[in-house]
């Protein structure tokens, strides 16, 4: 990317919406893994217009595109790793409608997840998935990461809320996918596809979402058990009662250890913790659910179970868990935060397997996660600053994905791909898929020049 | 990759090494909220840091438009799931940029006039408020510079309070504490402080009420004030004297309170300003964001003489908090807070800004 080629950017966008400062580039260089490049620029961009044109002199030019969000990926996404422009869409932000009667919003990529849900909560609506960084993240990243969260055992993932997208294509066509009905059968899923590919596939200008009456009730529980196992077995026995929880979250020891030692928890000194929610329209059902809930805990024995009484002791309940990765995280100047995940039913298997793992290496570490929906966080803290601890740590990260393809998991529950885990995908996705993947690539942006480096996609 | 380039900053190596770059921050920073620029919020100061100590990038003027415009109102640091301690790193850099030659035309300007003049604005003649200076009572009332020479209603408004009181005080021939100094970068003027020391101390007073809350921070936390302390003097904002005081006045009107970012934040000040209006207006009402995680009015850290667009924009922010729930009076204990909100009041905000004792003077004279 040249001189001339920043100042058709700045043509494009205007002057007061584009930045070629260092301290802009050093910030876009980064998100939260850790990889980084630095941009050669940063846009702004207005609508989906300005982006096209964008787009176009990318390829006339063959410098690289790496549209951002609030750039909270874990995995890269968001690093320009070929330098480029970095289209930060910060300013399409606007919700444009609101239309409860079609259980719909529409929005623009910038939205922040928490300005969504704060529109939305005076109607008595959300929208479900809610991934942690919410009162960052935005709804443009949500779609292109496929966003999930702790309530994703119940209320799945962004992606079964994307009913239809604008999307600037890597040539610059503006193309509309999906539709504005609650169902279709119409064609194939051109939205779906867009939905997780991280920004290498088209740059999402508009989003039709699907959203949820807001639960008015829940109940919360938090119960110990001496072994994994008993956990493991009282997640499967609530699956199989006939009910659904919104959260279902496994904390094993470590974590349980740590809580205790750093943060001051009172927690008892057992192999793993459950905390539960089940939730409803009325309380009559939050309660059918919980019933359910503390039966399967009765009959693993639970060494303990705390029901929270009202709100204020369900956060209580709830802040132990919120901190489990921050406590854990401040141990060592860095950390490797995976989000590995496995059928329910394997979730024993996965921690078990990790505890082994780590057996013999000198790390901290601790795992909890999403035992609802299978989806791990184990978390290893170590000092970036020394290369050879650097090395092992990713070492062992290779080993964690390969025992969880082996379980028959998935790199990634709710992160992505990116930069962190191009490496792996031939563990988990077999040639024949990965080849489909790059042809579609190839036949949407031949010259590569948006987000490229992406999900071993330009190998 | 510690350079020891850096011997200030180098300290802060470990805690610049534990911002996970989450971006969190980005809820909670004012400059943020009012730029969408990722390079000014807390995350993006600490890239810069990094880089700078990892020797990528050099600690120079390209990065001033980052590391020196921060209100220093804290909330990152309140929210920070790692607990990085965002405003003293950036203290630490401001320093250390200093002290290589490079820093903010404004702040610059504000040491050297510091040099010249006994307060910030370079101003020659200080309003007298028709009290006597450095006489012998109980209480003496440190004004500060903004309440001396840019909010003087506010000021007599918190005397005239005094006065109703009957409360036994004196003014001083004060000058600038010059505790914001070591905020952007430069260090508490010694001669400034040794005339505040000596003038306090010869009113033989007992208590220290400061109309400022940085002045308060600067007397009860700072090395060179400590002899005011070792003295046996109680230092009170006036807020927390005011919260002694039985007022005897009541309003219907609908009255929200912000929290200035040196009373809240920076020294755990919530209750005692609330106490007072609380009993004076039934109709109180909490904005959005309040207590600790109390949006800033934008004038803190040098920002609203450094950035002043911005300055603005921060405290509009603000503003449509108070517009949201549907305040008649927005009441706050710092003057700086009153002067940036009152200037971005716009014409179709019909609430007033001002100070918990002007409202209470307004009130006794009703």
């Amino acid at each position: 990317m040249d001189q001339r080629d920043k100042e058709a950017i700045r043509e494009i966008v205007g002057a007061d919406h584009f930045s070629d400062e260092l301290i802009d580039l050093v910030s876009y260089s980064y998100d939260s893994s850790d990889h980084d490049h630095r941009p050669d620029c940063a846009a702004y961009p207005a609508d989906s217009e300005q982006i096209s044109r964008i787009m176009q002199l990318a390829n006339e030019r063959g410098f690289a595109v790496v549209p951002r969000g609030a750039g909270t990926s874990l995995a890269g996404s968001a690093v320009p790793i070929n330098g480029g422009v970095v289209l930060d869409m910060v300013r399409m932000n606007r919700i444009l409608d609101i239309r409860i009667p079609d259980r719909q919003v529409v929005v623009q990529p910038g939205v922040v997840y928490a300005d969504l849900q704060k529109a939305l909560a005076p109607l008595g609506f959300c929208f479900p998935p809610d991934p942690a960084s919410g009162k960052v993240c935005t709804l443009g990243g949500n779609v292109a990461t496929n966003a999930g969260g702790i309530r994703g055992a119940k209320y799945g993932v962004t992606r079964d809320y994307v009913l239809a997208l604008e999307v600037v294509l890597p040539d610059g066509r503006i193309m509309h996918t999906g539709t504005k009905c609650m169902k279709s059968a119409s064609g194939l899923d051109l939205t779906r596809m867009f939905v997780g590919s991280e920004g290498v596939l088209g740059v999402i200008t508009e989003i039709t979402l699907k959203v949820n009456p807001m639960p008015t009730a829940s109940r919360t529980a938090l119960a110990s058990f001496e072994t994994l196992r008993q956990a493991g077995q009282a997640v499967t026995d609530i699956m199989h009662s006939g009910i659904l929880p919104s959260v279902l979250e496994i904390m094993e020891e470590n974590t349980i250890r740590v809580l205790r030692e750093n943060y001051g928890a009172d927690l008892p000194d057992v192999a793993a913790l459950l905390l539960v929610e089940t939730d409803g329209y009325t309380d009559a059902e939050a309660e059918y659910g919980m019933q359910k809930v503390v039966a399967a805990f009765d009959a693993n024995q639970a060494k303990t179970v705390s029901q929270a009484k009202d709100r204020a002791e369900a956060e209580k309940l709830w802040a132990i868990r919120r901190a489990a990765g921050s406590v854990a995280g401040g141990l060592r100047p860095n950390n490797l935060s995976e989000d590995v995940t496995v059928p329910i039913s394997k979730v024993p298997d996965l921690l078990e397997g990790i505890q082994k793992l780590m057996e013999g290496h000198k790390y901290p570490f601790v795992i909890f996660g999403h035992a609802g929906d299978g989806n791990l966080h184990p978390k290893i803290m170590f000092d970036g600053s020394d290369p050879e601890q650097v090395k092992e740590v990713h070492q062992i990260a290779e080993q964690m994905f390969k025992l969880t393809c082996g379980l028959g998991g998935t790199l990634t529950g709710e992160h992505g791909i990116g930069l962190a885990k191009a490496p792996y995908m031939r563990l988990e996705h077999e040639e024949m898929a990965m080849e489909m993947m790059r042809l579609i690539k190839l036949t949407l942006d031949p010259n590569n020049v948006l987000n490229p480096g992406k999900m071993a996609l330009d190998e | 990759m510690t350079s020891e380039k850096h011997p200030l900053l180098e300290k802060f190596t470990e805690q610049i090494q534990h911002c996970t770059r989450c971006g969190f921050c980005q809820a909670h920073c004012p400059v943020f909220g009012a730029t969408g620029r990722p390079a000014l919020n807390a995350r993006g100061k600490m890239l810069l840091l990094k880089e700078v100590l990892a020797g990528k990038i050099e600690l120079n003027q390209e990065l001033v438009d980052s590391l020196f415009q921060c209100t220093t109102c804290a909330s990152c640091a309140t929210n920070c799931p790692s607990g990085v301690d965002v405003p003293n790193i950036i203290k630490a850099a401001r320093q250390e940029m200093v002290g290589l030659g490079t820093c903010h035309p404004a702040f610059t300007g504000m040491n050297q006039v510091l040099d010249d003049y006994d307060n910030i604005y370079a101003e020659d003649e200080p309003e007298d408020f028709d009290r006597e200076r450095g006489g012998k009572a109980e209480v003496v009332y440190f004004i500060g510079c903004v309440g001396q020479y840019r909010e003087e209603d506010a000021t007599e408004a918190a005397l005239d309070l005094l006065d109703h009181l009957e409360v036994d005080y004196t003014l001083i021939d004060e000058v600038c504490c010059s505790g914001v100094l070591e905020d952007v970068g430069f260090s508490i003027k010694p001669a400034l402080a040794e005339k505040n020391i000596e003038r306090i101390l010869a009113t033989g007073a007992k208590t220290l009420v400061t109309g400022c809350p940085y002045c308060y921070r600067t007397f009860n936390g700072k090395e060179i004030y400590a002899p005011l302390r070792e003295a046996g003097l109680e230092i009170l904002h006036f807020s927390q004297f005011l919260a002694r005081q039985n007022l005897g006045v009541s309003t219907d009107l609908k009255v929200t309170y912000h929290d200035p970012c040196d009373l809240g934040r920076h020294c755990g000040i919530y209750e005692e300003p609330r106490k007072t209006i609380k009993a004076l207006a039934l109709n109180f009402v909490e904005m959005p964001s309040n207590h600790a995680n109390a949006l800033c009015c934008g004038a803190g850290g040098g920002v609203r003489g450094a950035y002043a667009k911005n300055s603005l924009a921060m405290a509009r922010k603000r503003l449509a908090e108070v517009e949201e729930v549907g305040a008649d009076i927005l009441l706050t204990e710092c003057n700086s807070c009153v002067h940036n909100l009152a200037n971005a009041k716009l014409r179709a905000q019909k609430f007033q800004v001002m100070t918990t004792a002007q409202f209470i003077m307004e009130l006794l004279e009703d």
